[in-house]
């Protein structure tokens, strides 16, 4: 497409019966699914205070079914839970509560415990608080979040997590900050099916213009001391379009650190030079020896990653099966963003729909819609928000894909759409029941070229 | 009546059978102490067994999860949760067993079709019922199922929505069965209570009444998603097979009181049904143990012949399959010799598939149930498959109950040391890989059923047995999440016995805990 062309724009969804409340086929846990966020950091191990099945349907879902991720080491299975019971309802579940963490501190070997609580307790009226308390003055290394699924999803909860162990375990600081020294507050861990190999490509890269990185969760995380050492980092950087600025706030807050937001995931070579410019001129490694840094780690990884971008041109332009055209996401915002934009200025396709499902807060709306507004000079994308998979596949029935197959960056629930629709589905967010996700990343440099693997090995696939 | 199906509200297993999550010993002695076919003269309702509760308890898996995967996979009903979204995540799992099994059964693959009512705050402070009631007519519009459930919550049932009222209301609305099932998590401490809340539900609403016919070579099978054994099994008897509940048709659920008698893989999922069938509909269900190993699928097909009059040909099936099996089964058995196992499962399919462990040669002396409930509904000591174990296959010393608690498997596996493990739910086979011990996951329950069943699982320990040097590089690279006092502890159940006696020192022995009741002989 080229800049002569008239300005395409994606057309806005159709008209549909009222919209209702309900669900059908789930895209998101509830708060207390923020139990796998706990399991996302090294050593730390979710106390769970909630009825018998709701660690169970968390971490199966979030991190079995999805991408068959493993519970982690204190998540899954390990997790302990008070299960409670009809006892726990009429008579309350502190004690009960207390019980269990002195428990769990003789039998679970970790440096953080976060005690979730789940519907029962947070509706009964428990005293948490007072519960833990005794033992962080004993100095047991546990904290607390409310997170009963009422009042919101897994996103909620993750944020609930991150501030119980910033304002509990990490506590005041007035210490000096380490220039050079970023937390990172991107992806959901668990609920984005990518996320261990995605942080590890940004701490990769972001390591790569000299930053010293704390990403908090996942393998590259150092655990509970990265957590301790937030204060002193220089700035806090958010990738993605409202996930973690709420944390990022509130450091500013507390401990007047600054913060640099990046709504865009960066995938592909042109977005992830974009991305680290913009966080160097940030950080103030822009200058002197850190530019000449910042310009050789760019020209070295953009040069590789044309190599192979070269190569795969033979396959983009004489492949004679056909390669789809039009494409549609379903999915996270921070996701659906980067993907549009990766698949419409490097690859060429044309957006015919993009829903985004996480169920972002209103304040952060307006910030998504102008995001997809300005894909490129030449494209704009009206996005939906829709949660309900009913109502999401009618949108895509009724959505106009042009002439050839469509494909479809989505979920296991769009697998029978895709069907139907004689397209494809690359999975790519929660549920993923059909990948398994060890270290695969889909964004910055690497990711970006396994991405473009995924998506062509599909389309062929398709082939006779 | 020992069933009663006049409330919706199912009665949990601990109240009507006694069931326990925590107990170790033998296995003779648990059968002792359960009362049923060993030391009768218990009562006819539920039996006392001690219990162990350990302050430290791993997450478990609740009722409402139970009904899920069994009112939520009827082929043509839709499955409302009323609660907030948390609920609903269980969908990705089952979705996926669902197809699965759809699949393996040769049905029209398709997702799942479950709806959460997706409660919010303001809901808990000012009700959910509209909510339910707007959720119940998005399900008609959408789908004009034959039926629709509605899964009670742990927050609907603490803020105390009439579900009951807005079911009976919106079913006179729309015309097909609206099913309020209570299997909230916290109501019972097993998740078997709410396969039954299922059950009650379907009995309820979606049996027929009074069938204007019989069909006399119907057996209901209640199941899984398990692969067709039986179709091709109980042809052989000249009968045909009506599985429920998972898979099935409303209008298969329907006719289950129009057939000659229902069997089950496991009596821990079929106990409720197929007494409620028998007691309310006169549909006999039969009165054996299990279709495992020779002896127990023996008796089982044996007690389907003569309640429909095919004595004659069961009889040449089971000489017939005796003898075509024997060969393979003589060379697994020399294959397997020396072999230790160790079986994990729910419990009365924890019992069948001990004796085939045994048929096979294999070694077992330990194994971990998730529950054990001292009777059946039926209270018929023909049905009592923990003795039917221990009278064909001999002891195990090693046998202990919980429900899934991970922490506890470490000293179980320690003591034994299996060269494999059984195993169905999730949540323990990673601590086993994580110790070299490898584990197969019976994905289709009926694997192992009668005497192919015996073979079948010989030759996936076989394939199991080759597993095991991935295990064993996993546990020479592996650190696990549990402290060493913990790691060294030889008794799994310490910190309950601790707490029992701390307990017995502060107060006088009360005779009864809490959770625990008996009901004596009326």
């Amino acid at each position: 497409m080229t800049a002569h062309e008239p300005k395409l724009a994606a057309a806005a969804p159709p008209p549909l019966a009222a919209k209702t409340h309900s669900i059908e086929q789930i895209r998101y846990g509830c708060a207390i699914g923020a139990m796998q966020s706990v399991a996302a950091i090294p050593r730390a191990v979710p106390v769970n205070h909630c009825g018998p099945g709701c660690s169970d349907k968390q971490f199966m879902n979030l991190a079995f079914y999805n991408g068959f991720q493993g519970g982690g080491y204190g998540g899954g299975a390990v997790a302990p839970s008070t299960n409670a019971s009809e006892r726990e309802v009429v008579f309350g579940g502190a004690d009960r509560l207390t019980e269990l963490i002195d428990a769990t501190l003789k039998v679970l070997d970790a440096d953080l415990f976060v005690v979730l609580t789940g519907c029962i307790p947070d509706l009964v009226g428990d005293d948490v608080a007072a519960a833990v308390k005794p033992f962080q003055q004993q100095g047991a290394p546990v904290v607390f979040a409310e997170t009963g699924g009422f009042h919101g999803n897994n996103f909620t909860g993750h944020e609930r997590v991150t501030r119980a162990i910033i304002d509990q375990l990490v506590g005041e600081y007035d210490g000096k900050r380490v220039k050079g020294s970023v937390n990172v507050w991107s992806l959901l861990p668990y609920h984005n099916t990518f996320w261990r190999g995605d942080l590890a490509e940004l701490k990769r890269v972001l390591t790569g213009i000299g930053l010293k990185v704390n990403i908090l969760f996942g393998p590259e995380s150092a655990g509970v001391s990265e957590w301790k050492a937030i204060p002193s980092a220089q700035f806090n950087l958010v990738i993605g379009p409202w996930l973690g600025l709420e944390t990022a706030r509130h450091l500013e807050a507390k401990y007047g650190q600054p913060f640099l937001h990046t709504p865009g995931l960066p995938i592909g070579s042109g977005e992830t030079n974009a991305f680290l410019r913009r966080v160097a001129s940030f950080a103030g490694l822009d200058k002197g020896k850190a530019k000449q840094k910042l310009d050789a780690f760019i020209a070295d990884e953009e040069t590789r990653y044309y190599k192979y971008i070269e190569d795969f041109t033979d396959f983009y332009s004489e492949y004679w099966w056909g390669l789809p055209a039009r494409f549609a996401v379903i999915g996270d915002s921070a996701y659906a963003l980067g993907l549009t934009r990766f698949l419409v200025n490097q690859l060429g396709l044309i957006p015919a729909r993009v829903i985004v499902t996480e169920n972002p807060p209103e304040e952060a709306r307006d910030l998504i819609r102008d995001q997809f507004h300005a894909i490129a000079h030449d494209v704009s994308v009206d996005v939906g928000f829709e949660e309900d998979s009913y109502t999401i596949h009618q949108l895509l029935r009724a959505t106009d894909f042009g002439h050839k197959p469509p494909i479809l960056f989505g979920t296991t629930w769009e697998r029978d759409l895709a069907k139907e629709l004689k397209g494809a589905v690359v999975e790519v967010g929660f549920p993923a029941s059909y990948e398994v996700v060890l270290n695969r990343s889909y964004i910055g440099y690497r990711g970006a070229l396994t991405l473009l693997e995924k998506i062509y090995t599909t389309a062929v696939s398709a082939s006779a | 009546m020992p069933i009663n199906l006049r409330t919706p509200v199912v009665e949990s297993r601990e109240q009507r059978l006694g069931t326990v999550i925590g107990w170790e010993g033998r296995a003779s002695d648990l059968a002792a102490e359960s009362c049923y076919a060993r030391g009768g003269g218990c009562g006819s309702k539920a039996r006392r067994v001690c219990e162990l509760q350990s302050p430290f308890t791993q997450g478990s898996v609740c009722s409402e999860q139970m009904v899920e995967c069994q009112a939520g996979n009827v082929r043509d009903a839709v499955l409302i949760q009323h609660s907030p979204i948390g609920c609903g995540a269980g969908q990705v799992v089952f979705n996926s067993i669902y197809r699965n099994g759809l699949a393996m059964r040769g049905l029209p693959v398709q997702s799942l079709h479950l709806i959460s009512t997706n409660l919010a705050e303001k809901d808990m402070v000012f009700g959910g019922a509209a909510k339910l009631e707007r959720t119940i007519r998005d399900a008609w519009e959408r789908h004009h199922p034959k039926a629709i459930f509605i899964a009670n919550s742990c927050s609907t049932a603490i803020i105390g929505d009439d579900i009951d009222g807005v079911a009976s209301a919106l079913e006179a609305e729309i015309g097909v069965p609206v099913i309020p099932l209570h299997c909230e998590g916290f109501k019972s401490k097993h998740w078997s209570t709410g396969f039954d809340a299922t059950q009650h539900g379907i009995l309820r609403q979606i049996v027929r009444k009074n069938p204007p016919k019989k069909q006399e070579d119907l057996v209901n099978v209640i199941n899984l998603w398990g692969g067709d054994v039986f179709t091709p099994m109980l042809a052989e008897l000249g009968l045909r097979v009506n599985y429920v509940v998972d898979l099935a048709t409303v209008d298969e659920l329907a006719q289950l009181s129009e057939a000659a008698a229902t069997v089950t893989f496991c009596y821990t999922l079929g106990s409720y049904l197929s007494a409620a069938l028998e007691q309310e509909f006169g549909v006999p269900e039969i009165k054996a143990p299990l279709p495992y190993g020779f002896a127990g699928t023996d008796a089982w097909l044996r007690a389907i012949a003569k309640q429909t009059n095919r004595e004659e040909k069961a009889e040449a099936y089971i000489s017939r399959e005796r003898a075509r099996i024997q060969p393979r089964l003589a060379e697994l058995r020399k294959l397997l010799k020396g072999k230790k196992g160790y079986v994990s499962t729910g419990s009365a399919y924890a019992h069948g598939l001990i004796g085939i462990l045994r048929e096979l040669g294999v070694e077992v002396e330990g194994s971990l149930v998730f529950h054990h409930d001292p009777v059946y509904d039926s209270q018929d000591p023909r049905q009592d498959t923990l003795s039917h174990m221990l009278d064909t296959y001999g002891d195990v010393p090693q046998f202990t109950v919980g429900n899934r608690q991970q922490y506890q498997f470490y000293a179980l596996l320690q003591k034994i040391k299996p060269d494999f493990i059984i195993i169905r739910h999730n949540g323990l086979a990673p601590l086993a890989a994580r110790l070299g011990i490898p584990a197969i996951p019976l994905g289709d329950e009926h694997h192992v059923v009668g005497y192919q069943g015996i073979v079948n699982l010989g030759e996936s320990i076989l394939d199991v047995l080759a597993h095991s040097k991935f295990h064993q590089d996993l546990a020479a690279h592996t650190r696990l999440p549990y402290r060493k006092w913990w790691l060294e502890q030889t008794d799994p159940f310490v910190l309950a016995k601790e707490k029992q006696a701390a307990q017995a020192a502060r107060r006088k022995p009360t005779p009864l805990s809490s959770s625990v009741r008996r009901v004596t002989a009326k």
